[in-house]
């Protein structure tokens, strides 16, 4: 299927916005998205399929009496789907109940440039380049240690670009790429396997090391094989980036969202100016970040993206805005409307989630610890309370500290406690950042969290 | 259609030389609706269809998904998976082959009491409305109330180079409820899904004030609730619980694909890895059941599969490719999430099934330990770590159900954990839910109620 260009996806999205026009809707919105991917994938050791996927469609947003309908199609060849689409939005719009506090779509305010979130290298990649980046990947896991084997992992690029029109004059077009390699790992001794262990690298230009990929998900593997049971007591954490994904992505990143908020469900309501954290987290909301992973130049309601102060030195200052929560504050949004493609509506998200980085090392955090634990991979962070915080999960495992040097790990561990008390015991917070998914945060250590040993 | 697909499999095999080839046509209507406490966010109707082409060259997998039903758009898809597999075969030690299957020839209609297609757009809002009122009219402590409702209905046509051709319709129906509560700065929360394959109907059976209650309920239970002990105890789940035990535990460990890839089931084949009361089933066939179908994506009927039997390992849940890898007959656990994605290996509607205890009989021996009714959400590990985390909780005292708990979990290993599964309850419930292993599947869980004499409680008591 051909790729769309950028004036093809701005005259739909127009086009569809004056045809509701027509049709009777009192505003309206189109948004068209396309994607393309490829990418292959590794099963049990080796390199088995390849996989191209297109997929590209128009969502339509209509108000009619302040009653809001959406409709959406994948087939956006012809005129006649455009039209039918319309009808559907605004059949579903008249079905629908009048909202006293819709106060109008988004007004047009000029967009900021997104810097390094397309690179034209990745759009020429074939499947053969992507096959290569595998077996680098595969024969660095396999060099480190003849007992690891990898589970399963793969290589993907993708370009991706959307179109958003309204009837308030707002009109942008953005395109970007990505690419990702990923690799999960067991090592296996005699009869003995450790849980999976994973490692990866995104980024938005062609610049992905699936070496250090495949060298690291080796490492975290073997390095699980010897373990020791744990003891039930209060302790010192390191949690690594993809600890602080899982639980942040279930806990504070709803708590900074404006709808939960405004709706009583948030721990955060009526916080703001007033310390939720200790004085060595600031996170800002960066939607603008230079490569990051969830970088654009406007939202999914067609708003600026653009960089928020969240929490400054443990002091809470600001919430994420879609439109319409940022409308009911007399506001503007702050450009964290997100949509999963054409299929959806605009709902609030986290864009780039950073958390700054402090000064130490890895080995001066480490060396912070004469007794505790650092943690990858978390089980169950999804089964969290989501309003109060409170957790109670998996380390899958636990590596121990012993006078700053990891020693060996342990399984079936379980950490309890509440995010938000957390947040007010991080100590210290290193300064080795990375992006994940929408995380961009380094290590940090939190004191006196329960951890039951089995 | 059928003729096109057909044609077009016969291109990649012929003009490319796949040994295999499938095609899969989708063309699909979903209704969906969000509703937070009485604001309807949108009323939303989509149309998704489009064909995914998949084919075996030199023993890999190539794969190409487009959104479109047109000739050429199909010609060019076929072909880019037929070069994206050959690309991916370059350096194969093991080539993939496929078991063996009887062809089948057929079309499957939906009959429902209650086409969703037929209930109007401001019937189901009246319906989610009802939910929410009953939620916050329930009490004022209830702070918020989210309604999620998808209807997804439509038809698959399946042809692969076998010669097998399947026309098969589909129809789901879910909802999702979610509460929170407040009170003096502690915040509770509850969760309920329904789900069904047969049809509008399913909110006959859970009228909408009876549902918004229960959820309701549950939240203004939980404010009052302790914080659980973490340690040892001996436990009793309820059929929601154990449910999800089931499928997170124990299940993806018996999906064929995770066995082969270093996960415990593999050489646990034949044998005992449980109590004698463990018997578990992965069943497609159950009439209405959320995660029920006729044919997989891959043109094989679902079937009753057991898994485990008193405790040992009989079956695990295949597609055609590790079926002839073990050797065995495919399971017909094949899925795709849509057209967009290939299949692969996944659950159905899987529950343990029923003994003879009644629910005081699991209670009576208890003099301390859990009673953990439903569960918020669970997590396995190839390595057979589980976690399940609990919305709705009691104490049990001296064989008595005791004071509400919140915000529990259990964990173990799950080999270790079903050698202590030393009761089982006579009753028997199935859950809908929807199951993440890359792409979403609609599924269910269930089974009776079960003591575990010993499992690890995560608490911050």
């Amino acid at each position: 299927m051909a790729m769309l260009e950028k004036d093809q996806m701005l005259s739909l999205a127009k086009k569809a916005v004056n045809v509701a026009l027509v049709k009777g809707a009192a505003e309206a919105e189109a948004y068209v998205y396309e994607g393309q991917t490829i990418n292959v994938g590794i099963e049990r050791g080796q390199v088995t399929k390849g996989n191209r996927i297109i997929d590209q469609g128009l969502g339509i947003r209509v108000i009619v009496d302040r009653a809001v309908g959406f409709a959406y199609t994948n087939t956006i060849e012809e005129q006649k789907t455009i039209e039918d689409t319309v009808l559907r939005a605004l059949s579903a719009a008249k079905a629908s109940k009048p909202d006293s506090d819709w106060k109008g779509l988004i007004e047009k305010k000029p967009y900021a440039a997104a810097e390094k979130t397309y690179d034209s290298r990745i759009l020429e990649l074939r499947a053969e380049d992507l096959v290569n980046v595998a077996f680098d990947m595969l024969d660095a896991a396999t060099s480190v240690d003849k007992r690891v084997f990898p589970v399963e992992g793969g290589v993907g690029a993708a370009y991706l670009s959307n179109a958003i029109a309204n009837s308030s004059g707002v009109e942008g077009f953005d395109k970007g790429t990505i690419i990702e390699c990923s690799l999960a790992t067991v090592a296996k001794e005699g009869s003995k396997v450790t849980p999976v262990c994973f490692e990866f690298n995104a980024e938005r230009s062609y610049n992905v090391d699936a070496n250090w990929v495949g060298k690291e998900a080796a490492r975290l593997a073997v390095s699980a094989l010897k373990t020791k049971r744990i003891e039930t007591k209060n302790t010192k954490l390191i949690l690594t980036q993809f600890a602080l994904q899982e639980l942040l992505y279930c806990t504070l990143i709803n708590a900074v969202k404006a709808d939960n908020v405004q709706r009583g469900q948030s721990a955060f309501k009526g916080k703001i100016d007033e310390k939720v954290a200790s004085e060595n987290i600031t996170i800002y909301d960066d939607g603008l970040f230079p490569g990051g992973l969830r970088t654009a130049t406007f939202d999914g309601e067609g708003a600026p993206r653009q960089k928020t102060l969240l929490i400054e030195k443990g002091i809470l200052r600001n919430f994420l805005y879609d439109n319409y929560t940022a409308k009911k504050e007399n506001k503007a949004s702050t450009g964290n409307a997100v949509r999963a493609g054409y299929l959806s509506t605009p709902f609030i998200e986290a864009t780039n989630f950073h958390i700054m980085p402090g000064a130490a090392a890895t080995e001066e955090l480490l060396n912070e610890v004469e007794d505790g634990l650092i943690i990858y991979y978390l089980q169950g962070a999804h089964s969290s309370n989501p309003v109060s915080g409170e957790f109670s999960v998996v380390a899958t495992p636990a590596w121990k500290i012993e006078k700053g040097e990891i020693t060996h790990c342990s399984r079936g561990v379980m950490l309890a406690g509440n995010i938000f008390e957390a947040l007010k015991n991080v100590s210290a917070v290193a300064n080795n950042e990375r992006k994940m998914g929408q995380l961009i945060a380094p290590w940090i250590l939190v004191e006196n969290v329960k951890v039951i040993g089995k | 259609m059928e003729e096109v697909l057909s044609k077009i499999n016969g291109i990649a095999v012929q003009k490319f030389g796949a040994e295999y080839a499938e095609a899969r046509v989708q063309k699909l209507n979903k209704t969906m609706l969000t509703l937070k406490e009485d604001r309807v966010e949108a009323a939303k109707q989509g149309i998704e269809s489009g064909a995914a082409l998949r084919v075996l060259v030199n023993g890999a997998w190539g794969f190409a998904s487009v959104g479109s039903l047109k000739a050429e758009e199909l010609m060019s898809a076929v072909s880019d998976a037929c070069k994206m597999a050959k690309m991916a075969s370059t350096r194969l030690k093991t080539r993939i082959k496929l078991a063996k299957t009887k062809t089948v020839e057929d079309h499957v209609q939906v009959k429902s009491k209650k086409n969703p297609v037929e209930v109007q757009m401001e019937e189901k809002i009246k319906t989610a409305l009802a939910v929410n009122k009953a939620t916050l009219g329930y009490d004022n402590r209830v702070k918020s109330c989210t309604i999620d409702y998808l209807d997804l209905t439509g038809t698959s046509y399946f042809v692969n180079s076998d010669g097998t051709c399947i026309n098969q319709d589909r129809l789901y129906v879910w909802s999702r409820i979610t509460v929170t509560a407040m009170l003096n700065g502690v915040f509770t929360f509850s969760r309920e899904e329904i789900g069904s394959t047969a049809g509008y109907e399913i909110f006959d059976a859970n009228a909408p004030e009876t549902l918004g209650e229960k959820v309701a309920k549950r939240a203004i239970e939980q404010l009052a609730a302790k914080s659980p002990k973490g340690g040892k105890f001996p436990v009793v789940l309820g059929p929601n619980v154990v449910g999800v035990f089931v499928h997170e535990a124990f299940g993806h460990l018996a999906e064929a694909d995770l066995a082969l890839a270093g996960g415990v089931l593999a050489e646990n084949l034949g044998k005992k890895i449980g109590s004698d009361f463990v018997t578990f089933y992965d069943d497609g066939t159950i009439n209405g059941a959320f995660g029920s179908f006729k044919y997989d994506d891959e043109g094989v009927p679902a079937q009753k599969t057991l898994l485990i039997k008193d405790g040992v390992v009989t079956g695990l849940m295949h597609n055609r490719e590790t079926a002839q890898k073990f050797n065995v007959e495919p399971t017909g656990n094949a899925r795709a999430e849509d057209f967009r994605v290939e299949p692969i290996i996944r659950m159905r509607n899987t529950y343990m099934a029923p003994r003879d205890h009644s629910f005081e009989e699991l209670l009576e021996d208890i003099s301390f330990g859990y009673y953990f009714k439903s569960f918020r959400g669970g997590q396995a590990n190839l390595d057979g770590t589980f976690q399940v985390g609990i919305q709705e909780a009691y104490e049990i005292v001296n064989g008595e159900i005791g004071e509400p708990v919140r915000n529990a979990s259990i964990s173990g290993n799950t080999l270790e954990t079903l050698f202590k599964v030393d009761a089982v309850g006579k009753d028997f419930e199935l859950w809908p839910g929807r199951c993440g292993k890359g792409q979403t599947a609609f599924v269910c869980d269930g089974g009776p109620h079960i003591r575990v004499k010993e499992v690890l409680v995560g608490g911050n008591a």
